[in-house]
């Protein structure tokens, strides 16, 4: 039997010996994880500083004036709620332009990224990361005078953080 | 999802000016496109491409999220009421999918 036959062959042995146990949870542990996903945390932050960079567009961000609430430890990996908001008060002549959130070690590390305008009135937005593995989560965001603010928190994902 | 989005907002008549949140999660797979079926082929990425949130047709916020968004999105946010109308929110996904969600805002008088 060739070697490249071998994976599917183990494939449907485990998936027989899964049906066997009623298919409900037909594997546990890391075998299954690796399985289940082909997603690979970032080595290092290097590809979240690309992004970054690319936002700042050579401003200095400052690290006052944009608040971030992640909890220390994440039970959940899969759902692990952040709130990032500009503590000042925005006006009709000054709002936040845009905020990307980066979640450093995650295979794309650009969670996402919010547009407001000058109607809005505030920046405050909350929402649900998943994320693979331990890490620091990261925001950016432009206000309309130029400025930019940035805030970082780090958190600890429980077992084996989330597949992806 | 055939689910209407569940929504909760601060307030539906709010003083001018006043700070409305709101918070709206919709189900959604948000296949992150990394995953593998028992014969090893990936699924097919199927993830929100996009939120947007409107007060009457001025844009309040729009969202673009990526993989590490967690299933079933929850979105959160919050914008000064000053003028009476709708608030309207939409959401697409990469297989065309697109979702509505309206809620009427009326200022209280002062």
């Amino acid at each position: 039997m060739t070697s490249s036959f071998e994976p599917d062959r183990r494939r449907v042995l485990l998936g027989a010996a899964g049906a066997a146990l009623g298919a409900a949870l037909p594997l546990s542990g890391a075998r299954a994880q690796e399985l289940a996903t082909t997603a690979e945390a970032q080595p290092d932050a290097a590809e979240s500083d690309r992004i970054a960079a690319e936002f700042l567009g050579g401003v200095a961000p400052l690290a006052e004036g944009l608040a971030m609430e992640l909890p220390a430890t994440a039970d959940n990996p899969a759902a692990v709620p952040l709130r990032v908001h500009v503590t000042e008060a925005l006006t009709e002549d000054l709002w936040c332009e845009e905020l990307i959130i980066l979640a450093e070690l995650n295979p794309l590390p650009l969670a996402c990224r919010y547009r407001f305008s000058a109607a809005t009135g505030a920046a405050d937005v909350a929402l649900r990361l998943r994320l693979i593995r331990s890490m620091e989560v990261r925001a950016l965001a432009r206000l309309s005078d130029g400025r930019v603010l940035e805030a970082r928190a780090a958190v600890e994902a429980g077992v084996g953080g989330c597949g992806m | 999802m055939s689910r209407p989005p569940r929504l909760w907002i601060s307030s539906a008549t709010p003083a001018k000016g006043e700070i409305i949140r709101v918070r709206v999660q919709i189900q959604h797979v948000m296949e992150s496109g990394f995953r593998l079926d028992w014969n090893g082929a990936p699924l097919e990425r199927n993830l929100l491409t996009r939120f947007e949130a409107r007060l009457n047709e001025t844009l309040l916020m729009e969202w673009e999220p990526g993989a590490s968004i967690s299933q079933n999105p929850y979105v959160e946010f919050a914008f000064a009421a000053r003028e009476s109308g709708t608030l309207r929110m939409l959401w697409l996904d990469d297989r065309g999918m697109r979702l509505e969600a309206e809620r009427e805002i009326i200022l209280s008088p002062a």
